[in-house]
């Protein structure tokens, strides 16, 4: 009896471009810059093909979330804590840059990298408690905190409560909106996947697998983990400093929850741990979310089928999937 | 009682189990021994059918791909594409390597889980038969399981897989991370389950002179194919097999 099986190989090109080699010829470079080269130039081209500035503007939001769905899976792949606080760091980096430019008088270029920081070192602080231990308990933290503070600026009617801050600064016009924010996506995208390859990179992934085993190798967990958390956050407060510019409104709002909902489903859909899948779930995602806008409410529906579907069926993701597809193939061999 | 016939698995394209058949008569114990990475495991997962589950998930993660080849049959009957609880339920029961106890629950909690497919009756009776084959787990009945030392963590997990009422019992790796004396008191427990209840048993060891004296045939797996098999005796006496497995040199 014959028995045959798909045997995966990869493909030679790939083989042969891996490490110095890749400088052999223009094959192998191509095979190497041309996926990077084609999201790098579509992201590029994305303002100028949109038919109007509705649209436009549509860019800009899908790039904040972007930038959430990052920091999603950088926390998620590479350290092992499951974030739901998305709504957390847009809130703190938004209503942060909003003060700063209506109270401090500080142009938008100025509020939104000091929001970044500053909420950066907030959230830190605030998620702190949380960071030596395993398990949900981060995930609950970091969703309890949005609402709480959602409240806490309601009853106190801090920073204009239920108002919200007015009059903040927009971006000087669109384009330079929108070309910062994909400037933004690029910085951390590339970033975040050349930082988890580093040495720290190395420490994060050790402190998912085995945390005590990092302990025994004599390296505090805590202070890794707030290093990671403050890199991630810092993406979320950019978000939200940007989306107070774009609105030019800060309000309770930015502490809803479809901030942290909506980066898992795109990293889900993208595939996590690639740290280019989340953008692209975020880039088929959110225009969805804006095509279906119409049927209001429903559109949740509309999510929670398509990401029910991609967990059924493909749970590993557009770009994982693409990945293989790209540097292997398949063939079938006898046994 | 259980035939398996050209077992063949591969984890995308390395070969973990090559052409192996395997034969457990009834009430025999069967051992395999190997080194590391010999597949001892891999043919304890394709035999109780958690490989089946293993290849759902990494397919499904878009992981490694498994490709297991092969019949199996059991109780004259083939179970090749039966799923892992319709096999644990017509009686061939897994009790995995690092003994995998359910680390939160207590002693008796843990039977009583293993106790899903037993009837009360059954379970009731072998309750008292798994606390007289291992008396202390008698006085660690209210304990959590993962705070059990390692000896008495195996003896619940054997306890555990007895409790779904066995015809053929799949011992991995029993005596793995073991004293010496917790050692040869596991490996008296496993004949008398043999001998009392008439249970097959299939137990796999990286060093065979704790268990091979209890075993009836043996088959010695390297990097994944049977490079040697016989009944006890045989093997026993084979100078290859006393040099690697039982540490003996003969000079």
């Amino acid at each position: 009896m014959e028995q045959r099986r798909k045997e995966r190989l990869d493909r030679g090109i790939k083989v042969r471009s891996d490490g110095l080699y890749a400088l052999m010829s223009w094959r192998e470079l191509s095979y190497l810059t041309l996926p990077r080269l084609v999201l790098i130039i579509g992201m590029l081209m994305l303002p100028f093909l949109m038919p109007n500035s509705y649209w436009q503007r549509v860019i800009s939001i899908v790039c904040l979330y972007a930038l959430l769905a990052l920091s999603f899976d950088f926390l998620a792949h590479f350290l092992g804590l499951v974030s739901l606080g998305g709504a957390f760091f847009i809130g703190v980096g938004g209503y942060l840059s909003a003060i700063m430019n209506t109270s401090l008088g500080l142009p938008p270029f100025m509020a939104i990298p000091l929001a970044t920081l500053l909420g950066a070192g907030i959230c830190t602080l605030f998620l702190l408690p949380c960071l030596p231990l395993r398990g949900v308990y981060f995930a609950i933290v970091t969703l309890m905190y949005p609402l709480a503070l959602a409240r806490v600026i309601e009853a106190m009617d801090l920073f204009g409560g239920t108002d919200g801050v007015l009059g903040v600064d927009s971006f000087p016009n669109p384009w330079v909106e929108q070309y910062f924010v994909i400037a933004m996506v690029f910085l951390f995208m590339f970033g975040t996947r050349r930082l988890v390859n580093t040495d720290l990179g190395l420490v994060l992934r050790a402190v998912k697998d085995n945390d005590q085993a990092v302990k025994a190798s004599g390296m505090s967990i805590t202070y890794y983990k707030a290093i990671a958390v403050f890199i991630a956050s810092a993406m979320g407060c950019l978000s939200g400093a940007c989306l107070v510019h774009i609105y030019m409104w800060a309000g309770i709002s930015l502490f809803a929850l479809d901030f942290s909902i909506l980066p898992i489903a795109a990293t889900v859909i993208g595939g996590g741990g690639t740290l280019v899948g989340p953008v692209l779930g975020c880039f088929i995602l959110v225009p969805i979310s804006e095509l279906l806008r119409e049927f209001g409410t429903l559109r949740i529906v509309f999510y929670s089928l398509v990401l029910m579907a991609f967990i059924v069926f493909r749970s590993e993701g557009i770009m994982v999937y693409g990945e293989r597809k790209y540097h292997q193939f398949e063939r079938w061999v006898k046994v | 009682m259980l035939k398996a016939t050209d077992l063949m698995v591969f984890y995308e394209n390395m070969l973990a189990l090559n052409n192996i058949s395997i034969t457990c008569a009834d009430k025999q114990i069967i051992g395999v021994f190997g080194a590391n990475s010999a597949g001892k495991s891999t043919l304890m997962y394709t035999l109780s059918g958690i490989m089946d589950d293993i290849q759902k998930k990494e397919g499904m993660a878009g992981g490694e791909r498994i490709t297991v080849l092969g019949r199996i049959q059991y109780l004259e009957r083939d179970i090749t594409d039966l799923k892992p609880s319709i096999r644990a339920k017509r009686g061939m029961v897994l009790c995995p390597e690092r003994r995998r106890i359910f680390n939160e629950s207590s002693v008796m909690e843990n039977l009583r889980i293993g106790g899903y497919l037993a009837t009360k009756k059954q379970s009731k009776e072998t309750l008292d038969y798994i606390f007289e084959l291992f008396p202390p787990l008698q006085k660690l009945k209210k304990r959590i399981g993962g705070f059990l030392s390692g000896g008495e963590q195996q003896m619940l997990a054997i306890g555990r897989a007895l409790m779904a009422q066995p015809k053929l019992l799949l011992l991995d790796e029993p005596l793995m991370g073991l004293s010496p004396l917790i050692q040869s008191i596991l490996v008296r427990a496993t004949r008398k389950i043999r001998d009392k209840r008439g249970i097959s048993i299939i137990v796999t060891e990286q060093y065979a002179r704790p268990v091979l004296p209890i075993v009836d045939y043996a088959y010695i797996l390297e990097n994944g194919a049977a490079v040697l098999e016989g009944p006890h005796d045989e093997i026993l006496n084979n100078p290859d097999v006393r040099s690697a497995y039982f540490g003996v040199s003969e000079e």
